[in-house]
């Protein structure tokens, strides 16, 4: 039973998230009354990118195509570590330090490997998702510590053991560790008030210009690693709003299932919304964007220590 | 942590989001959320203590502070054409971050009353009352718009009567009616002032209404 359900996790991780840009981009076409590509569209995209030639700069070295592969390893491994699905068992120990530090290997790596094309657009988009970073890591290691401190354990897939417990004083800490997260996955994904990832104006992007000198096999390995931590996130977010029903329902393992999907489905929606109905924030207001990410994580630390100290 | 500490210290959460805007209208939009959390904290302890004149109190708020007040500065904002406060003293998110530090300083601040005083049992009741006061004063101190003025006086009274709520057995009706109608009265001449001041001066910044003005 278990191997089928690992199985079961592999392909769903290999077919889910290009679905989900699939599901954004139709709906942004919906709202904005085009009839847009269809859902399966990434798809076709990846199998036209495999087939093409891939170009090189005569300033890159062998560290530009490495650090596209060494990126898909660390978010597939990822992948197994982050229990972004209920029914998703632990093959190793899913730690919150490990995924932290595997996240901060895999944005060390996208830099380092766009530096290395000699590109002045990668050079300056660099320096702002490390501008960026910096600000957003303590938005991200807090939410995940307020959720290791009110449940005891920084084991994942532990915080994320289903048990029908009617323990009320965790539902603050997981909505705002949620919450956090969420606006952090906005940044982090380069998504809309921070950046919108469907222009090609150099002087204002930020992932897109990272990526500007990939082609070929390796745009592809680019595109599925950035659906697929897309796709990890939204998982994470959707796991700490389900464990909030299940604190008050007793639901068994395939409704908790669904429920998960529903609610990573309805995250795609909120983001496409978000795309839709905003604009593109100007630079020097981007750290106020932050700043909410890290009132929210603060909030959840604060949850979670004063459920330890008043019990 | 009981259900009346939940809704206070949710109450205390859209304080300090209040203060990491700028827009006024979302300002008066979270301050209705707060006011609202606050008449569900009082709504609980009417049910803990079977106390039938704080249910009647919770109607009140809702009625007067979540909803009238509100509306009725907003119509004021209408008026007088301004939707942003924008020249704060520090950023508005640096504000919202020293609040979150007031609110872990209202905690320890709780302890120590709680200790000192056996019979209540709400200490998160205590940390929201302390914290709302504390994100008021700082809204009132760091905003230079007369309407923002207005905004942190009422989230300072807000704290005030989460404190009297989670210390006390319940107030008197009577008590409780008398602040609500002073504290209406005196919103409504501050709009009035608001609208006076905008229309003789052509600004509501406070801190430039001690040069005189010759019309």
């Amino acid at each position: 039973m278990k191997y089928i359900l690992i199985g079961l996790q592999i392909i769903l991780s290999l077919f889910l998230p290009l679905l989900a840009i699939g599901i954004i981009r139709q709906i942004k076409a919906k709202l904005q009354n085009r009839i847009g590509p269809p859902i399966i569209q990434p798809y076709y995209n990846l199998i036209k990118l495999f087939k093409k030639n891939q170009i090189l700069s005569h300033d890159s070295t062998w560290v530009f195509p490495l650090s596209s592969i060494i990126n898909l390893s660390i978010v597939l491994i990822l992948s197994f570590i982050i229990p972004w699905l209920p029914f998703n068992k632990s093959v190793f120990s899913g730690d919150i330090f490990l995924l932290i530090y595997l996240l901060a290997l895999m944005r060390f790596f996208t830099i380092i490997g766009s530096i290395d094309t000699g590109s002045p657009f990668s050079s300056f988009s660099t320096s702002r998702e490390v501008s960026l970073a910096v600000l957003l890591e303590p938005a991200i290691i807090l939410a995940l510590l307020a959720l290791a401190v009110a449940f005891k354990t920084s084991d994942l897939f532990q915080i994320f053991n289903y048990a029908y417990s009617l323990d009320l004083i965790k539902i603050p800490v997981l909505i705002l560790s949620a919450s956090s997260l969420f606006l952090a996955s906005i940044v982090e994904f380069s998504r809309c008030p921070i950046d919108d990832p469907t222009t090609h104006l150099e002087l204002t992007m930020i992932h897109e210009a990272m990526i500007i000198e990939n082609s070929g096999l390796n745009l592809a390995i680019v595109e599925y690693t950035y659906s697929l931590k897309l796709l990890l996130f939204y998982g994470l977010i959707a796991q700490c709003l389900t464990h909030c029903i299940l604190i008050i329902l007793n639901l068994n393992i395939l409704l908790q299932s669904i429920l998960c999907l529903l609610i990573i489905f309805s995250l795609l929606i909120l983001t496409s919304l978000i795309e839709s109905f905003s604009v593109k924030l100007s630079w020097h207001k981007v750290p106020d964007f932050i700043a909410y990410a890290l009132t929210f994580s603060f909030l959840a630390v604060f949850a979670a220590i004063i459920n330890g100290v008043s019990l | 942590m009981n259900i009346t500490d939940f809704f206070a210290l949710g109450s205390a959460c859209f304080g300090i989001l209040m203060l990491g805007s700028v827009n006024l209208r979302l300002n008066l939009f979270l301050y209705s959320l707060q006011t609202i959390f606050m008449a569900l904290a009082t709504l609980n302890q009417s049910f803990k203590l079977v106390n039938i004149e704080m249910y009647f109190i919770c109607i009140f708020i809702i009625a007067l502070k979540a909803l009238f007040i509100p509306y009725f500065l907003n119509n004021v904002l209408t008026k007088i054409d301004i939707q942003y406060d924008s020249n704060v003293m520090i950023p508005a998110p640096i504000g919202m971050h020293i609040s979150i530090l007031f609110l872990g300083i209202s905690q320890l601040l709780s302890d120590k009353i709680i200790q000192s005083m056996p019979s209540i049992d709400s200490i998160g009741g205590v940390t929201a009352a302390i914290s709302l006061l504390f994100t008021g004063i700082l809204f009132m101190l760091l905003r230079k718009i007369a309407i923002s003025q207005i905004i942190g006086f009422l989230t300072l009274e807000n704290g005030i009567f989460i404190f009297g709520v989670s210390i006390t057995k319940g107030l008197p009706l009577i008590v409780d009616l008398g602040v609500l109608l002073d504290l209406l009265v005196a919103i409504m001449i501050a709009g009035l002032f608001v609208f006076r001041i905008k229309s003789s001066f052509e600004h509501i910044d406070v801190t430039q209404l001690n040069e005189l003005h010759e019309n």
